[in-house]
């Protein structure tokens, strides 16, 4: 019996992470189209909708772009859509997003975007709510499992309302937070409803037709406050001269404090964040000596705190928060920190071991086929007559960019989604003359690495692309790449092959090869860094933690330990985590780790790795 | 201990901590508390330090799904590494159970050729620096009564539930039941869960 939370009936009361909260909110909004780019921490969205069945599209798409205007181009039809992405994805989708606030919606668009404060696993920490001033779009954001869907319906419903796109912006700790959640009716998907030819409204070729759309988004905007009042995205909660303006998680931090200390203290809650409800901000901040504003990463309300002073009659009153440098600008806040800005409280000294624990970040699975990978290529660098510091390897988006630390210490850089091919062009053309090695991952090399592969073709850069294929989006837990036949929900597609894209660009040589084969994939490796041209070598062999939950693994392998010498050699080589050193100095197995890929087997010069099985 | 719990859970990625996680918050669903978690989860966190946070109200609501530096009533551990990572999080008279298994990082194994690494002094730590006795999980005999170590995290539920007296034992399979799915790790898991149970009592008879 798997309770489903997605078919569970109006009333129930379940515990929900906030991801899957959202997922049901779609349903309870009528939503007929999800659509988005794994990214944590927002992928859990549509993973829970693949599992309510064929009654949604909910499916990933290629990118974010992509997604987005799919979702666009269901809205203007009238029907609902909801896309989500992780923070740096809005960006990716910016083009559109600010292109669909000058066309507006007929049908409910609720674009989620989960930014990650730590950051805990995202390359900045980039603070999404400035999208709401830059292309002028509304923003809620709701601080629990529960608001996490119920904004989800109120999205949709302001969105058809005001017929602007709305963005609902999460942080790590909303989407990833299990907590109670009341469940609400589902509603009959929203399908296409009617389309009507208007170019001054969906084609921005007519500058004169884009200057009223402005002024018409213009006036849509000034109308959210309005318009959103009987929604109740804002809330006020006592009456105390002490303020607290806050937001997000921000809030249920202070609400922790706040009960803790049975204090008078009026909290002030945001839920629409952009554009600033002024009316209920002015009428809720009356008779305040004081306003903390608590929320995490940018001072985006303190800055819009500070700026409507006047209109909020606070000219006279002292408003505190990150700009004078109580709050800290980065990293997340948490509960201790919220209390002492609120309370002046010290943080009690913690007792701290004698003991130094090593750290431990994520390494590469045992049996990743990116090991071996990487290992060939460092191979391939010293084969080819370099040396492995005078050949850069450019890295992407993905598991392997966890080749990174020792012992490989493998990639060089790793910027943005598809940006070890451009970044590698810009180094060649800038005049670096030693060879330059690119490594992408399938999904990412679909999501944004053709377009810098044509531009190295076309432009003659001489270069060596490896395309990492394990044919699955790894890192965020294993979705579906344009490569599958059929998606998670069994929805039969037709394969992209990817030797076909890079044929169909035009690339001097293709070869595909299975990095298990090491000093095969070595050999090749060398020998097309001595070609001129753009050379591309497919890796291809399914990623190890994938096939094993399908068809479980091919073996496993273990040490004599008579036979050990204590050398090291196979940790050295491959540094996984399958293997460790005893106390007596020999290496162990973790048997239950163990994929059976046998590469630490190649390197023990004493044959001391064997079979197990 | 007031009327809000707080539980770290700390283990390695891949061992089940967040399904330990997410059958604590269950339960706390069925039993009518308060529950509130917070997880870092999603990207390659296999193998890397997995530390989740699950918050119960009795009577009354938690509402931050994390806390801070010894504020942690239980802290149950996969692993004895992470442990002691996370000891800071134990407060005064905090309980703390914990399986034996170690799983050193890639860094530890990098630096032993330097020096032998010695993981009793892990267990030494923990003593020291917990007030009350720990309940320690062998995880050896978690593979003999369940048949595997991926049902540890039950195991150490087990002797949580036991200490604690917050769920029955019904609603504890009922969460297994939500979470776990297959009817084999279903099995294993409440053989783990018993074997747990029996070692805190022991434990406790003992004391």
């Amino acid at each position: 019996m798997e309770l489903n939370p997605l078919k569970m009936s109006k009333g129930i009361r379940v515990a929900l992470m906030g991801n899957e909260a959202i997922a049901r909110g779609a349903l309870e909004a009528g939503v007929a189209l999800a659509v988005g780019y794994p990214g944590t921490p927002s992928s859990e969205v549509i993973e829970t909708l693949q599992r309510y069945g064929s009654e949604i599209y909910a499916e990933w798409a290629v990118n974010e772009k992509v997604a987005l205007e799919i979702g666009i181009g269901a809205s203007i039809g009238g029907a609902r859509s909801l896309v989500t992405m992780k923070g740096p994805g809005l960006n990716i989708a910016s083009d559109p997003l600010l292109s669909a606030a000058y066309s507006g919606v007929d049908g409910g668009l609720l674009i989620l975007v989960a930014d990650d404060p730590g950051p805990i696993t995202t390359q900045t920490e980039q603070d999404s709510r400035w999208y709401g001033p830059l292309a002028k779009l509304p923003i809620i954001s709701p601080s629990n499992s529960q608001e996490a869907k119920d904004f989800t319906v109120k999205g949709i419903e302001l969105s058809e309302r005001l017929q602007l796109p709305i963005i609902l912006r999460t942080t790590t700790r909303v989407n990833h937070s299990i907590g109670e959640v009341i469940l609400g009716d589902r509603k009959i998907p929203k399908r296409y409803q009617k389309f009507e030819k208007n170019p001054e409204r969906f084609v921005r070729a007519g500058m004169s037709w884009n200057f009223e759309r402005h002024k018409w988004l213009d006036s849509r905007l000034k109308e959210t406050e309005k318009i959103s009042e009987d929604l109740f995205l804002n809330s006020l909660e006592g009456d105390g001269r002490k303020c607290i303006v806050t937001e997000g998680i921000g809030y249920q931090y202070v609400k922790e404090s706040v009960s803790m200390e049975n204090r008078d203290i009026r909290i002030i809650k945001l839920g629409l964040v952009f554009p600033p409800p002024l009316n209920f901000l002015a009428r809720s901040l009356e008779g305040c000596n004081e306003v903390l504003v608590v929320e995490e990463l940018d001072p985006f309300l303190e800055l819009t705190i500070r700026s409507y002073a006047k209109e909020l009659n606070l000219l006279n009153v002292k408003i505190k928060g990150k700009i004078d440098g109580f709050l800290p600008l980065e990293g997340e806040l948490s509960p201790e920190i919220v209390r002492s800005f609120i309370f002046g409280k010290k943080e009690e000294d913690v007792m701290k071991t004698e003991l130094h624990v090593p750290s431990r970040p994520p390494p590469l699975c045992p049996g990743c086929p990116h090991r071996n990978s990487y290992l060939a290529i460092l191979t391939g660098i010293s084969k080819a007559g370099f040396k492995r510091k005078d050949v850069p390897i450019f890295g992407d988006i993905g598991c392997y960019a966890l080749s990174v630390y020792p012992p490989l210490s493998a990639i060089w850089t790793e910027h943005s989604m598809g940006a070890s091919i451009s970044m590698a062009i810009g180094m060649k053309l800038s005049g670096f003359d030693k060879p330059v090695i690119a490594t992408i991952g399938d999904s990412t090399f679909f999501h944004t690495g053709i377009p810098p592969l044509i531009e190295a073709v076309n432009k003659r850069v001489d270069m060596l692309v490896v395309i990492l294929d394990n044919s699955v989006i790894a890192m965020t837990g294993h979705q579906a790449t344009p490569s599958w036949s059929e998606t998670e929900t069994g929805r039969k597609t037709k394969e992209i092959k990817i030797e076909d894209v890079v044929r169909g660009i035009g690339v001097d040589e293709l070869r595909i090869i299975d990095p298990y084969n090491l000093d095969e994939m070595a050999s090749a490796v060398a020998e097309l860094l001595k070609k001129k041209g753009v050379n591309v070598l497919i890796a291809r062999a399914p990623c190890a933690i994938y096939e094993q939950r399908r068809k479980g693994r091919p073996g496993y392998y273990t040490v004599k330990e008579d036979l050990c010498t204590g050398c090291l050699a196979c940790i050295r080589a491959t540094g996984c985590p399958a293997l460790y050193v005893t106390e007596n100095g020999k290496v162990r197995i973790i048997e239950d780790d163990c994929y059976g890929c046998g590469l630490c087997a190649k390197y023990c010069p004493t044959d001391a790795i064997v079979r197990g099985d | 201990m007031g009327n809000r719990i707080n539980i770290l859970i700390s283990s390695v990625g891949g061992q089940g901590g967040l399904s330990l996680s997410r059958m604590i918050a269950v339960a706390s669903g069925i039993s009518g508390y308060s529950v509130a978690t917070g997880e870092t989860l999603g990207m390659a966190q296999r193998f890397g330090s997995v530390k989740s946070f699950v918050r119960i109200g009795l009577g009354e609501k938690v509402y931050s799904p994390v806390f801070s530096l010894r504020e942690a009533d239980y802290l149950l551990c996969l692993e004895l590494i992470e442990c002691t990572r996370n000891l800071g999080y134990l407060r005064e008279n905090g309980r703390t159970i914990a399986s034996l298994e170690v799983k050193p990082p890639i860094s530890m194994s990098l630096e032993a050729s330097k020096s032998k690494p010695n993981y009793s002094q892990y267990i030494e730590t923990l003593k020291s620096f917990a007030s009350n006795e720990i309940i320690f999980i062998d995880p050896d005999e978690v593979r003999r009564a369940a048949g595997t170590i991926k049902a540890v995290n039950a195991a150490i539920l087990g002797a949580f539930v036991s200490i604690s007296n917050l769920f029955e034992d019904k609603v504890i399979l009922e969460s297994m039941r939500e979470v776990l799915g297959s009817e084999k790790a279903i099995e294993s898991s409440r053989k783990a869960y018993e074997l747990g149970k029996s070692l805190a009592k022991n434990k406790q008879s003992l004391a």
